[in-house]
């Protein structure tokens, strides 16, 4: 699903932010993603949905290889991924349905098929009850999950999160947890940047570490 | 793709909706910068017209070396009224212009008694049509009059003339600069504006990007409302100039020292109004064009 042939990813000659990576990660496969702050993580997951590229080496998502895509094709690559950020990325001014719904009619998706895909998205992270608040009058771990919702709406092939519970205590963690571990079971692959050490030895899965964005491991349960 | 039309205008103007400061501030922004414009626009050409209106005053007089016999005198008046540039000639006699000079002289009139009635010559006064109030249009006349040895002397104020067409010259290059100068403000304003409300709505355009949305996807939403408000701007823009020129430019050209009178400061006709409004709907979607490029990367 994932490839990275020899990927090196630097700002300017001084600052190197991934160098030589290759991995591969399977199709429906969790993949946690660690490594102290500045190891290169967020580079890694905003390279796959390109909003960057690397200054050298090959990325193919699903078959394609996205570092010599068109710009104009970068949409449609972002259709097929999901992304979760620490800070939610929400947009406060509207409420928690238009968040969600934003995901679907960016795609040009028709409205009575909007309103039925979000409303199952967001049953099934518990807030349908929530519909009309607005993210801002929420909890950060609702915020979290809505931002999950308009991940997962559009049924991603891959789900990429940057530090999803960075903002958030350990019980609403779990409750975060669950969900990705069943958009996996459903067959979306996952990919979890994290440097909590709980996380993975609670969940074990696939990991891969990184420092001063060299993979130094690479490691299976 | 009606769905889309739908879904891109039901944006634009919830859009709208929900940041009303920053919307109202670059419709404000529009309509200050056109109604400067069309302010400035409107007293070029009002004094434009009453340059027009005092070169009407311009005509050719031709004096005779002596008084043409009466039955000459009209195949002449045809003549000369033959010619493209005349609009009519009217025939001084000298009993006439003496009448003219004594009225002119008031209550020193008296100077003139006893005096021959043959002092002052006979003339024909030549009004010119429009668009010949000029030196090229003079020159033709005076061309054609100097070739008949009945004329002793021709008066037409070239001196004038020249300083009247080097001062609209010079109106129309101010008018130039002004007006350049004036637009590029305009667009520096607007685009400013709208460049200052994306950037308030960067996320959004963000997480547009985000989860997918296709670059036309994101922008026309934002043009649609950049034409709309350019529109209220436009429409804002006319209310203000119908008001102004009401209240001070009509009285204020009225009473400017140089005016005619009678002369009638004219106001924006219809087309030039359609094209204030189309102006503005014009910059609106220009503007967010502009400020979209800077925003909008994928």
């Amino acid at each position: 699903m994932i490839q990275l042939f020899n990927v090196t990813k630097s700002y300017g000659k001084e600052s190197v932010a991934l160098r030589e990576m290759t991995v591969h990660i399977e199709k429906g496969e969790f993949t946690y993603v660690t490594g102290p702050s500045g190891a290169g993580k967020t580079t890694f997951l905003s390279m796959l949905y390109g909003a960057s590229k690397p200054t050298r080496g090959q990325i193919l998502i699903n078959g394609i290889n996205i570092t010599r895509m068109a710009s104009r094709q970068i949409p449609y690559l972002r259709r097929k991924i999901g992304v979760v950020f620490q800070d939610f990325k929400l947009l406060n001014s509207r409420t928690v349905y238009e968040n969600v719904a934003f995901a679907l009619e960016a795609q040009g998706k028709k409205r009575y098929e909007v309103s039925k895909k979000v409303y199952k998205a967001l049953k099934e992270v518990g807030l349908e009850h929530r519909l009309q608040r607005r993210p801002i009058e929420l909890s950060g771990g609702e915020q979290q999950r809505i931002a999950i919702a308009r991940a997962l709406v559009v049924e991603p092939l891959i789900l990429l999160a940057d530090e999803p519970s960075g903002n958030l205590d350990q019980e609403v963690t779990l409750e975060i947890m669950e969900l990705f571990k069943r958009a996996n079971a459903r067959g979306t692959t996952v990919l979890l940047a994290t440097h909590d050490h709980s996380l993975y030895k609670r969940f074990p899965k696939r990991v891969l570490g990184l420092e001063d964005g060299r993979l130094i491991m690479d490691h299976q349960p | 793709m009606l769905e889309n039309i739908r879904y891109f205008i039901r944006r634009a103007l919830r859009n709208m909706r929900q940041w009303p400061v920053l919307c109202s501030a670059a419709i404000l922004t529009m309509a200050v910068a056109l109604a400067t414009m069309a302010t400035f626009f409107l007293v070029v050409i009002n004094i434009q017209g009453l340059a027009n209106s005092w070169s009407e005053e311009v005509q050719v007089v031709a004096y005779f070396q002596s008084s043409p016999p009466r039955n000459q005198l009209s195949p002449l008046i045809r003549q000369v009224e033959a010619l493209p540039d005349v609009q009519q000639a009217i025939f001084v006699s000298k009993t006439e212009a003496l009448k003219r000079f004594k009225t002119r002289l008031g209550e020193d009139a008296g100077f003139l008694d006893g005096v021959s009635r043959d002092l002052l010559p006979a003339s024909l006064e030549i009004t010119l049509k429009a668009g010949s109030h000029t030196q090229e249009g003079v020159g033709r006349v005076v061309a054609e009059l100097k070739k008949d040895s009945r004329f002793d002397d021709l008066r037409f104020g070239q001196e004038w003339l020249e300083r009247f067409e080097n001062f609209v010259d010079l109106l129309k290059f101010i008018g130039l600069v002004l007006g350049s100068f004036f637009l590029f403000a305009a667009l520096f304003i607007v685009s400013n504006t709208i460049k200052l409300t994306l950037y308030t709505r960067r996320d959004e355009l963000e997480i547009m990007a985000l989860v997918g949305a296709t670059k036309r996807f994101i922008q026309i939403p934002f043009l649609l409302e950049g034409a709309l408000q350019g529109f209220a701007g436009g429409l804002l823009s006319l209310g203000f100039l119908i008001v102004s020129f009401k209240l001070l430019l009509q009285k204020g050209l009225q009473t400017f020292w140089l005016t005619p009178v009678g002369f009638n400061p004219v106001f924006l006709d219809g087309n030039q109004q359609l094209t204030l409004v189309l102006c503005g709907i014009l910059l609106g979607t220009l503007g967010s064009l502009v400020s979209l490029r800077k925003f909008v990367r994928l």
